[in-house]
This record gives structure tokens, C-alpha cells and sequence, in this order.
């Protein structure tokens, strides 16, 4: 059983805590939009208050800039869409001159995304980055289901990023997360490397490989033959990912996959996740991020939760018999 | 420990420099247009900017709807009524999420994301000859009355495959009768005005008109490129509305690129950042904050699909 059970008197929502820690970083609370969804942030900033939400994971920044996959790039499908984008961004010059300063003076929590085709390229770019003031947290893209190189299936090898996150930490004293792809046979094997090698939390999930085709040009309906798929068509698959992988691990995992309402955030975060993204569902309602947290913070004032982290992993703890996972400790704390 | 806090009621210093919006919606009209288009016209409340010409919306169905995304739609006119703005679509059913708008009743609510993009540049000085081909009539017909409120008269070139496909003619002539714009019509069947495509029309116009000529067109991604490249050929400036599909409209997700013509791809490299609205990518535009309106020289037309 739980240890926290839910206690239904009311409080009142100015005053539930809903602060998360993520390693040593504090975020205001467990609402972060998820990279590649919201740009490098200025482009929402007039309509969702950034220094209100979590945190900002920024658009994947690579060393070079790179242009990103011919069309098709996004293809809708029951209840999601796919993408094919290829990792479009700026590189790693612009983004530093640029876009970092710009989000530091929108007063963002940033968590700055960065992929590579090799653990060079990760190095390169920790080593440009890893001190910058503006950046709170740094999430590595070893997940991107669209490029050649470097891709989700590169870096499923738990050998290889175990070895890699050992490199990159010492080269920045900001927490290191890892974001995890679901088309793994058991993302605890991922999920542990990752934990070993020494990444201060995971984000559970990045897109799953998807297809959709055009039957009248017998071709696919994206550039390449698959994509990405995401939103509310995955949620239910990226929570079961998410609480595999938070029952694997002690570090904090932050969950992700077709959230679109606060009673979605918080199913990630009772299933163990510490705090959460919203991908997709910014492309149907910009405002979507603060919706969520004002969605979460109502519920979990109306039942009488008064510290959002109180939630993170109570799911996990009544099921950690069911599988045989160490299920007691909340995540991002102490057992 | 690290902790970003900030006290409360203090905005961040820096100037926001866009500015659409999602707002809810009302339909006021949903009519049949002719040869299977519709005409949906929408209330929008104050505070949403008024569209220009070129510009598009990003439409969502109030839930329950049955498609995820939101649809981009070119705005086809825009009046204001009493300090808030009427604004109207002509779009035909012919996937799910269009067949579904097609359902709504005055009343209904919609969530409409906008204005997104960059509309005509219709300041731009020259014979304005406006190209438009079957349902891209629409926008360059608000364009012709915004030409006529600057004391402009424009060319219209209006072509389509057979008569019954010159969507909503009669409309169409008398909107351009008020704003002074010259209707010529062309049907690739000959049923209708000149016997031939626009470009053929265009090359018996063209030695008619005071140079320079600038074309603002749109329609079928086909004629746009046989617009393009007429222009390019005959020393006019084309501006062009693209489509393509889209998921966030805003320039976020980068999920519409068009290709840049090679003379583009060699100036953004050479601009870089400083290259004004090119977003830097060299290889591709994308089409909801680079366009959707496009000069010619900018894409690649052996490339567009």
C-alpha cells in the first residue's frame, strides 16, 4: 500500500507546493514543454508565460546547423501525427548567441536539448554549453527516430550510453538528463545504463516509430517511409514506459507522451515521473503548458494534496509486487 | 541548489514581437459556394488582429472533433463590424477534418489561431496583376479591394479548368467592379473567356500593360510555378501563396518546408541570421512563417510539389 493516502479535504490552490527537484535544479513546478514543440521559446512567449511554467526543454541543438528531411514532415493519424523533421535546428553557434539570451530574458527555466551522431558531438556541445549561465538543465537527445546517424537506434545500446553520460558529466556541473526512445525490447535495460553511467534523471518518451501510407501513390505519407508518431495516441503507451522506467531507476524521470490535460500529467506523475512535458498537444492549443498546470493545480488542491511531489510514484508504490520492482522510493528523493 | 524564482507581477523586460492569437470563434455563415466549395464566415472577438491578404488561420473544431490538428485555412475576407472582426473562409470538404467544419451551424464555436504568415506585399510598386486559379480567387479578391482603398487598380486574371469551376464568378465581378479591377478570364476548355491557361492569357496582357508588372497568385501549386516562371522570364516580380500541410502553423514544429531556389540558399548562407524572415535554414522555407506567400526567385519550382 501507498504510504500517502489521498486525503479528500479540500485545500486551497494558491497554496499547493508544487515545486519538483530534478537533481540539484528546482523547478517552480512539474509542467515543462517538450523539445522540438516549442521552438527555442520566444516564439509561444507572448502567450504562454514562461516564467510561470517548469521549465522550457528547447527545439534538439546539434554542433553544425542542420536543415532537416525533405517533405512530407508530419502526417496526422488517428488521434496523433506522425514527423519526419530530421532534427532541423540552428546549431549550436546560433543557439548560444541567440536563443539562449533571448530565453534568459523571458526568465525561462531552461533545459537545453542537444543531440549528436557520436559522443564527440555530444562533448562539443557540452563543452560550449556546460557552463552557460542561462542554462538550468541539459537534456540529451538519444532518441530521435528520424535521422540516418545518431538516431534512437544508435544510442539503444545501454553499453554505449552508459559509457557516453559517463563522459559528458564531468564537462558541466548542470544535471544531465537522458531522453529515453520506447522501441526498446525493455527500457529498464536503457533506463539503468543511463542511471549507471551517471545521468542525474530520464525523460520517458520520445516519439514511437510510426508509418502511414498513401494508397493511392502507394508511398509513404512522410518524406521517409516512417516517422514519430506522438500525441493522445501514445499516452497510454508512453505511461506504461514511463512507469517501467521510473521503477528502474532512483533518479527522477520526467514523462512525456500525448499529455494534453492535467489529469494527464498527473497519471505520469503517479505512475513515478517527477515532473512532465507537453509535446503535441502545443501545436492544437499554444496555450496548452499553462492549461496543464492550471488543470493540475486545481485537482490536486481539490483533493487535498498539498505538495505535487507527494503524488510522483504513489501508483508505482501499490504495484511495485506486480513486477517485481523496487517500487517504495519516490523518485528524486531519498529512500 | 539551483532555484529560479521570480517575484510575482514582475513581466520580463523584453518586447514581444508577435502577435496572433487563439481565440473561440463563432460561425455566422456556412453556405454552398458552387462547384463543391462552401463559404463559412466567422465572428472573431476583439483583440485578434485583422488578417491581410495571403494570411491564414489555423482552424480547430471546438471538441468533440474527429481529427487531432488544427487546419490552415487562407483568409478570403475580413470586415469589421462594430470593433470586432467578420472573417471568411472559401474551402472545399474533401478530407475529414474540412468535411467535419463543413457540419457547423451558425452558433457553433471554433478555435482560430492567427493571423499566421506573411500576406502580399501589395505596397509594392508596379501594374499590380493579380493570378488566381479556381478557389485561389479568394484572397486576391480582398486583395483587390485592399489595392482599391489605395487608389490601385489591378488586373485580375482569373483561370480554371472548365467555366463551372471559376468559383463564385458573380461575386467575384461584382466585388472587382467595385474596387475597379479588370476581370479577364481564362478555362483551359475554352467553355469560358480565353481558350488557354493563365500563362497563355498573360502573354497576350502583358504587352499591354505599363511596366513593371508585379503578379501576386494563387492557386494550384502547378500554376504557381508556370506563374513563377513566367515572371522570372519576363522580367516581372511574382508573389506566389503556397499550401502545404501543417501541424503547428507558427514556426515552431518546422513541419512544412518548401525548397529555396539555389540563388536563396546561396543568400542565406551568405546573410545567415541577418537574412530577415529566412530563419537560416538554407535548404528549406517553411511555408507558415517564411510564406505562405513567396516571391518567385525565393523556391525552387523544379523542386515544390
Amino acid at each position: 500500500m501507498s504510504d500517502v493516502t489521498l486525503k479528500r479535504k479540500a485545500v486551497d490552490a494558491r497554496r499547493v507546493d508544487l515545486s519538483v527537484r530534478i537533481g540539484p535544479l528546482v523547478l517552480r513546478n512539474p509542467i515543462l514543454t517538450a523539445s522540438g514543440t516549442f521552438g527555442y521559446g520566444d516564439e509561444y512567449a507572448h502567450v504562454v508565460d514562461l516564467a510561470a511554467i517548469g521549465g522550457v526543454v528547447t527545439k534538439t541543438v546539434t554542433v553544425k546547423p542542420r536543415p532537416g528531411n525533405a517533405p512530407q514532415r508530419v502526417a496526422e493519424t488517428a488521434a496523433g501525427m506522425l514527423n519526419s523533421i530530421g532534427l532541423e535546428n540552428v546549431g549550436l553557434e546560433r543557439f548560444r548567441d541567440e536563443k539562449l539570451p533571448r530565453l534568459r530574458a523571458l526568465e525561462a527555466t531552461v533545459i537545453a536539448s542537444i543531440g549528436g551522431e557520436t559522443p564527440e558531438e555530444l562533448e562539443t556541445l557540452l563543452r560550449a554549453l556546460g557552463r552557460e549561465p542561462g542554462v538550468g538543465a541539459f537534456e540529451v537527445n538519444f532518441s530521435c527516430p528520424n535521422v540516418a546517424a545518431g538516431g534512437a537506434r544508435y544510442w539503444a545500446d545501454p553499453a554505449r550510453l552508459e559509457r557516453t553520460i559517463a563522459q559528458l558529466k564531468p564537462l558541466t556541473d548542470k544535471p544531465l538528463i537522458a531522453k529515453l526512445s520506447p522501441d526498446v525490447t525493455d527500457i529498464r535495460d536503457t533506463a539503468r545504463a543511463c542511471e549507471r553511467g551517471g545521468a542525474d534523471a530520464l525523460t520517458a518518451v520520445n516519439t514511437f516509430v510510426g508509418m502511414a501510407i498513401d494508397l493511392d501513390r502507394m508511398r509513404s505519407k512522410l518524406g521517409k517511409a516512417t516517422g514519430g508518431l506522438s500525441g493522445p495516441a501514445i499516452k497510454p503507451l508512453a505511461l506504461a514506459r514511463c512507469w517501467e522506467a521510473a521503477a528502474a531507476v532512483r533518479i527522477p524521470v520526467l514523462g512525456s507522451g500525448g499529455i494534453a490535460s492535467g489529469r494527464d500529467a498527473l497519471e505520469f506523475m503517479a505512475a513515478g515521473a517527477t515532473a512532465v512535458q507537453v509535446g503535441t498537444a502545443t501545436f492544437v492549443e499554444p496555450e496548452a503548458a499553462s492549461r496543464v498546470l492550471m488543470e493540475m493545480r486545481a485537482w490536486l488542491a481539490a483533493n487535498g494534496i498539498a505538495r505535487a511531489s507527494d503524488l510522483v510514484g504513489r501508483f508505482r508504490a501499490e504495484h511495485a509486487q506486480e513486477t517485481g520492482m523496487p517500487g517504495a522510493a519516490r523518485n528524486g528523493e531519498e529512500p | 541548489m539551483i532555484t529560479r524564482e521570480r517575484a510575482p507581477g514582475r513581466a520580463p523586460k523584453v518586447a514581444l514581437r508577435r502577435t496572433w492569437r487563439q481565440v473561440r470563434a463563432r460561425v455566422r455563415i456556412q453556405r454552398e459556394y458552387g462547384a463543391g466549395f462552401r463559404w463559412l464566415e466567422l465572428d472573431l472577438p476583439a483583440g485578434f488582429a485583422a488578417p491581410v491578404a495571403g494570411q491564414f488561420v489555423q482552424l480547430l473544431l471546438a471538441a468533440p472533433s474527429p481529427v487531432l490538428l488544427p487546419r490552415p485555412m487562407s483568409v478570403a475576407s475580413v470586415q469589421r463590424a462594430s470593433g470586432r472582426l467578420r472573417v471568411g473562409f472559401l474551402y472545399a470538404p474533401v478530407g475529414e477534418g474540412t468535411r467535419a467544419l463543413s457540419r457547423l451551424e451558425p452558433g457553433n464555436e471554433v478555435h482560430v489561431t492567427g493571423p499566421l504568415g506573411r500576406g502580399y506585399p501589395l505596397a509594392e510598386p508596379g501594374t499590380p496583376v493579380l493570378v488566381a486559379g479556381g478557389r485561389g480567387v479568394a484572397p486576391l479578391l480582398m486583395a483587390a479591394e485592399a489595392l482599391a482603398r489605395a487608389r490601385r487598380r489591378c488586373e485580375f486574371v482569373f483561370g480554371a479548368r472548365t467555366s463551372e469551376l471559376l468559383v463564385g464568378l458573380a461575386d467575384a465581378r461584382a466585388r472587382l467592379a467595385r474596387a475597379g479591377g479588370r476581370l479577364h478570364l481564362a478555362t483551359d476548355d475554352g467553355s469560358r473567356g480565353f481558350h488557354g491557361d493563365v500563362v497563355r492569357l498573360l502573354d497576350g496582357l502583358a504587352p499591354r500593360l505599363a511596366t513593371p508588372l508585379v503578379l501576386h497568385a494563387c492557386g494550384p501549386h502547378a500554376m504557381l510555378a508556370a506563374v513563377a516562371r513566367w515572371a522570372t522570364a519576363n522580367g516581372a516580380r511574382a508573389h506566389l501563396a503556397m499550401e502545404s500541410v501543417m501541424a503547428c502553423g507558427t514556426g515552431v514544429c518546422r513541419g512544412c518546408p518548401l525548397p529555396r531556389s539555389s540563388e536563396a540558399r546561396a543568400r542565406v548562407i551568405e546573410a545567415g541570421a541577418e537574412a530577415a524572415a529566412l530563419k537560416g535554414n538554407p535548404e528549406w522555407a517553411m511555408c507558415c512563417t517564411d510564406g505562405p506567400v513567396f516571391e518567385a526567385r525565393e523556391l525552387d519550382w523544379d523542386r515544390v510539389e
